[in-house]
């Protein structure tokens, strides 16, 4: 495919693969141990452990790599959640139009509304588990979907006036039938790049959720290291091991997906590869 | 084209528009005083941080929980009986000048001198009004004491040495309660409000104290203490100095406070107090900053130069509910007191702020040390011995069950039935407490106690909390070094005088130990809880503090983890020197705005011209 | 007048439904912290009842359930009580129905946990810096990505290969931990910037050049922290779009055509702004929310902590007022952007006769 020649592509694919292996793989390894005190508070690298150790004596690399696999676990599972809820809502508004189409509008409009944080304490609250990543993956895909469910929807309904349509139509095929047959094959790798952006996003809110101390009880996660760092004032006591690595690998895998993103813009649309 | 040029134009002077708008806004928010004063010359400025979270919301001394300096112990604006030195455990003189312990009263003798910022004298019509209208009102900050004291007597009395008359005020202890030591705490911690400014106002509001409560006091008020309200705001609060305080040429030699304003900034974040003090913009801060002999190179102080940094002077400790099983076993609890490593937590989690850990509710140092028994806390008392626990678990007729990797799995009792996994809960977020929880959590695992962290949102917390809903909490009972330490802490921890049943509210013990209907109800402990205040000679409290906490040691109704100071008193000599010290102790380890440490204020001297 | 006719009607629509949403909103913010289990009383008296024994405690907390409308009252003013002797609490349309009075008053009711502050007091306070911090901050990113974006389309070559992963790599970083790399880099090792508040320290807030320089000057690190990754960001995205619309049919047209080039670009701008006016309602939308971690970073003044306080101890007025608050900016925001491309995007207003 035209896809595998692109030398940006392949970059964003080498570097998403990269940080996958490194999630999955690493573990086989490396012993992972979250909870021994291997150290000193906020030891410096070291040869026994090469980015040192967090607040409470552990080692760094198991925490970033335990965090990775949990905040790749959150963006996926809301990417999922938002781009199949965004698509769905998206496309039966663009092609129907109407009076369904602003009901619609009205639930996305409302989604937007409702604070995150207001729905995360909540349902953690009320929940004898507690904040789960799963939990936060959850919310962060019922309340992120809004944005892939007005992308879809204008791609959807700029379709419905195409000329296929209206064919399809004459012939006799029902709503569903075209929206299967007609417009979601053009929608595929739309909805892909979508999915893609809603991942990073996923990662993205993940991080800030933790940030703000809302993050997942019992889990470590990429958001949840940087928000020990800033409570333990680890980067103004020079302890720079425990905030930069989490924040350059939130970068690395969000702009791997960026780059995907891209260059597959750049594929389904000759016009940008120019 | 000249659509988007004019929107971008428009959007642009929209924002400039709103810029300087939020400036004008401001302004009305920041309320000036007469004669706003706008320059504040760091020479004499004092930055003190760390009582204030969030907005202040009123400067009402009569309301629940006004901002500061109004609320809390802070000498600064109103002013109560007396001073608690924590340090020496002196009361010293404030607007009463000497006090007098008897079984059946406390009496202060006002300080003629004092005066309020209007002019008028501080009397015993004002202390009367300040009790009293907790009689009249259930919802008054003073209604409380009413519990403790029946009748509160005023004489006139002529005064030998200033051959004058001062008045008297007696306060009959309420025989009931029959407390002292509680009367006692309140003449250190009562603000005295001024009667006839806050009289007429409660008339005004149609004698309705919560109408009264509502109005914020914040444009001059009258005020005893040596500085008043000037300005506040979201960021900061502003006091300047009372050059005409009764206390300047009554208490403190006819000297003027250094510092002419003080200001205390409101930051949103833990590590900005660090920050701010290391680059000289903050002087004082009260905040828990983990390794703070790093900043000593910026100028950052603490009482003491080395371990453990801070004055310690109250417990943080896992309070267990000991009607949920296991943890109504005995054994059980002190197996679990075994099996924590406390070197862990006061070196990770806390820091190194804290002396080792000794058995027991009385702190084995200061004041509290002559009721310590080292002696007792060796025969019952258990230090951190993983094999001592793990012995008694299996005494008692618990198994551990491990799986291969080593890691627990579960237990079992006598009988082979599963005992159910006990949950540690504590605020999700506090992230000292957290690292509280896990250290404790790891080394009873590794001895063979199933524990698991449970933490909750602080709102769970707090309501578990009075209603006994939790297995074990995180909680530090009575942390303010008080006239009635260590018998409150002991109180809040071991008292049954309002037991109830977990999902009612009790204020203490809300472990819910001792049950006194339960056959197992030891009514030792009540009694010596009501004998102790009431006993006055020392020898005597002594044997009863002793067998008070012998008892503690054997029962362990709650697990003490750590001590930690009253305030985390930290500065900075950038700009000022001359702070209280462990090499220079005039005044207790206080932030100059606290209680007995206010006297720091005429001591301390500024480095900048 | 005939013309007016279908604008108009799009903008009465939209406007019924934009109002509708708004109510629908309303009412599910208010009942919405009250659907969780912690009660925000217990959170008051965990700060109140310190060293107050359990009868006093329990009198206590019932003056306060009064105090807030919580519990019911006979008519003498005292709490009604069910067998128990528990008091009676309010119920939730009960409420409901209050704060609807209240706030069609302008009373968005005191808050529990500042008491007695009124809601109306703390936004008005401190909104003005939320406000001045995000929306000139977005507004700035948005109108300088796009333009830099457009720019690399429109000339390609080594200012686009250079220009464009950078961009994306700028966009990628979360933007808190950029805005702490900010402080601890220029406000604490090079000293260069402040790193704390939204002024210096020692000034009071008033129409004075001290003062909004130390404004300006503590207002450059946050902006910074957003302003840099919201430019990128939007740099891509306008990118794109300006690189499609040159490649479209009737650019290529009018280029032959000989048409000025200004003109055609100023049509391409047009098209391409579309879905970009989309991602700047949904930011100035999220502009309260966003503010959050800036403030909490920088110690910034504004509403962001407050809310979170107030969501953390149950505070529901002013939780209610911060969703209001909330409600009407992103409504609006989205509301003035369908009008906009109501105007600008011709396919919209076919759609729509076509009805």
């Amino acid at each position: 495919m035209n896809l595998l020649k692109t030398p940006s592509f392949l970059i964003g694919m080498g570097l998403f693969l990269s940080t996958i292996c490194i999630a999955l793989l690493f573990p086989l390894f490396y012993n992972l141990d979250i909870t021994t005190r291997a150290g000193v508070p906020y030891m410096a690298p070291s040869a026994g452990h090469w980015l040192g150790t967090d607040h409470l004596g552990v080692d760094m690399v198991s925490l970033l790599v335990s965090g990775l696999r949990s905040s790749l676990y959150v963006g996926f599972l809301a990417g999922i959640i938002a781009t199949l809820l965004g698509t769905l809502l998206g496309v039966y508004a663009g092609f129907k139009g109407g009076w369904i189409d602003d009901i619609i509008t009205l639930i996305t409009n409302l989604f937007l509304v409702i604070p995150t944080f207001v729905v995360l304490i909540l349902i953690s609250s009320s929940l004898k588990e507690g904040r789960s990543l799963a939990l936060i993956a959850f919310i962060i895909g019922a309340t992120t979907w809004t944005w892939s469910a007005r992308a879809v929807r204008a791609q959807a309904s700029s379709l419905k006036s195409r000329d296929h349509i209206a064919l399809a139509r004459v012939n006799g095929f029902g709503t569903f039938g075209i929206v299967t047959m007609h417009i979601l094959p053009y929608l595929l790798s739309y909805v892909f790049m979508v999915f893609i952006l809603q991942t990073a996003t996923g990662i993205l809110s993940e991080a800030c959720i933790s940030m703000i101390g809302l993050g997942p009880y019992d889990s470590v996660s990429l958001g949840t290291i940087l928000n020990e760092a800033m409570r333990n004032e680890a980067l103004t006591d020079g302890a720079w091991w425990a905030f930069i690595p989490a924040t350059i690998l939130i970068t690395v895998i969000v702009f791997a997906f960026y780059v995907i993103n891209t260059s597959m813009e750049g594929v389904f649309n000759p016009r940008l590869r120019k | 084209m000249d659509t988007l040029r004019f929107l971008k134009r428009f959007l642009a002077g929209l924002a400039c528009i709103l810029l300087v708008g939020c400036g004008k806004g401001s302004k009305e928010t920041s309320k000036p005083a007469a004669g706003g004063d706008t320059e504040f010359p760091r020479a004499l400025t004092l930055y003190l941080a760390g009582f204030q979270w969030g907005e202040p919301n009123t400067f009402n001394p009569l309301s629940d929980w006004p901002a500061f300096p109004v609320g809390g112990n802070f000498n600064l604006m109103y002013e109560p009986l007396m001073a608690f030195n924590t340090l020496t455990g002196d009361m010293e003189p404030l607007l009463a000048r000497s006090f007098d312990k008897t079984s059946e009263y406390v009496s202060v003798t006002m300080d003629p001198r004092a005066t309020w910022s209007d002019g008028q004298k501080v009397t015993a019509s004002d202390v009367r009004f300040t009790y009293e209208i907790g009689q009249l009102f259930k919802n008054a900050p003073t209604a409380f004491v009413w519990d403790y004291i029946s009748k509160i007597t005023v004489d006139t009395i002529t005064d030998s040495t200033a051959n004058s008359l001062v008045e008297k005020i007696t306060f009959l202890i309420n025989k009931d309660r029959n407390n002292p030591l509680v009367v006692m705490d309140f003449l250190q911690n009562v603000r005295i409000v001024p009667r006839h400014y806050l009289e007429p106002m409660l008339e005004a509001q149609g004698g309705d104290l919560s109408a009264l409560q509502k109005l914020k006091i914040d444009q001059n008020p009258v005020v005893s203490g040596p500085y008043n309200l000037l300005r506040y705001s979201g960021e900061k609060i502003v006091l300047k100095r009372r050059d005409d305080y009764w206390g300047n040429a009554a208490l403190r030699g006819n000297r003027l406070p250094k510092p002419q304003y003080i200001i205390h900034p409101i930051y949103k974040s833990n590590d900005h107090f660090s920050i701010a003090l290391q680059q000289g913009n903050l002087d004082v801060s009260s905040t828990f900053i983990p390794r703070i002999w790093m900043k000593a190179k910026d100028g950052v102080r603490t009482w003491y130069s080395k371990e453990p940094f801070f004055v310690p002077a109250a417990m943080t400790m896992f309070m267990i509910n000991v009607t949920h099983y296991p943890l109504s076993d005995k054994n059980f609890r002190r197996a679990m007191a075994a099996a924590i490593n406390y070197t862990d937590v006061r070196e990770l989690a806390f820091s190194l702020y804290s002396p080792g850990l000794k058995p027991g509710l009385i702190l084995p140092f200061g004041m509290e040390e002559r009721y310590f028994s080292a002696e007792d806390a060796q025969k019952y008392g258990v230090s951190y011995d993983p094999e001592l626990a793990k012995k008694i678990l299996s005494d008692a007729g618990y198994t551990s069950e491990w799986d291969e990797s080593g890691a627990l799995k579960g237990m079992k009792n006598a009988k082979g039935e599963q005992v159910p996994t006990v949950f540690i809960k504590s605020p999700a977020g506090w992230t000292d407490w957290e690292a509280i929880v896990k250290i404790a959590v790891k080394s009873m695992r590794a001895a063979g106690i199933d524990v698991r962290e449970g933490f909750v949102d602080a709102g769970i917390y707090w309501q578990s909390m009075p209603s006994g809903d939790f297995d074990l909490l995180l909680h530090a009972p009575n942390p303010s070094v008080t006239p009635s330490q260590p018998w409150s802490r002991l109180e809040a921890v071991m008292s049954s005088r309002n037991w109830k049943p977990q999902g009612e509210k009790m204020n203490e013990n809300q472990g819910r130990y001792n049950n006194p209907k339960s056959k197992e109800y030891n009514p030792a402990v009540d009694k010596l809880l009501k004998q102790i205040p009431a006993t006055a000679d020392e020898t005597q409290k002594k044997e009863l503090y002793r067998a008070l906490n012998a008892i503690f040691m054997q029962d362990q109704p709650t697990l003490p983890l750590v001590y930690r100071p009253e305030q985390f008193y930290e500065f900075s000599v950038a700009n000022w020197k001359n702070f209280p010290s462990e090499e220079n102790p005039y005044a207790p380890p206080q932030s100059p705005c606290f209680g007995a440490g206010t006297k720091a204020l005429w001591e301390i001297e500024s480095t900048n011209k | 007048m005939l013309k007016r006719h279908p604008t108009l009607h799009y903008i009465l629509t939209r406007a019924g439904w934009y109002f509708l949403t708004f109510l629908v909103a309303v009412t599910i913010n208010f009942f919405l912290p009250r659907m969780g289990p912690s009660n925000p009383i217990d959170i008051i008296m965990a700060k109140v009842g310190s060293g107050l024994d359990t009868k006093a405690a329990k009198e206590k907390e019932e003056a306060y359930l009064k105090e807030f409308g919580l519990v019911e009252l006979d008519n003498g003013g005292a709490i009604l009580r069910d067998e128990s002797g528990n008091p009676v609490r309010t119920p939730g349309w009960k409420q409901f129905r209050n704060y609807i009075l209240m706030s069609l008053q302008g009373d968005l009711g005191t808050s529990f946990l500042n008491y007695p502050k009124k809601v109306t007091e703390i936004i008005k306070q401190a909104v003005p810096w939320t406000l001045a911090l995000q929306f000139p901050t977005i507004m700035l990113g948005w109108i300088i990505g796009n333009i830099l974006g457009a720019l690399a389309a429109y000339r390609r070559g080594v200012f686009d290969r250079l220009f464009f992963p950078m961009a994306l790599l700028l966009s990628a970083i979360p933007f808190f931990a950029f805005g702490m790399l900010l402080v601890y880099q220029f406000g604490i090792e090079w000293r260069v910037f402040p790193a704390i508040g939204g002024y210096a320290g020692n000034l009071i807030p008033s129409l004075n050049w001290s003062f909004i320089g130390s404004a300006l000057y503590h207002y450059i690190l946050p902006f910074l922290s957003i302003f840099l990754i919201l430019a990128g960001g939007q740099a891509i995205g306008m990118r794109s779009m300006c690189i499609y619309e040159l490649g479209t049919d009737y650019v290529k047209y009018a280029k032959w055509l000989g048409i000025n080039e200004n003109r055609v670009l100023f049509y391409m701008f047009r098209n391409a702004m579309l879905p970009q006016l989309t991602g700047l309602a949904l930011s100035l939308g999220g502009m309260i929310g966003g503010a959050l971690i800036t403030e909490m970073i920088f110690s910034y003044p504004g509403l962001g902590m407050a809310v979170l306080t107030a969501i953390q101890g149950n505070d529901y007025p002013l939780i209610q007022g911060c969703t209001l608050l909330i409600t009407v900016s992103v409504l609006l925001a989205n509301f003035t952007v369908d009008i906009l491309i109501g105007f600008f995007d011709p396919r919209v207003k076919a759609g729509q006769k076509g009805k």
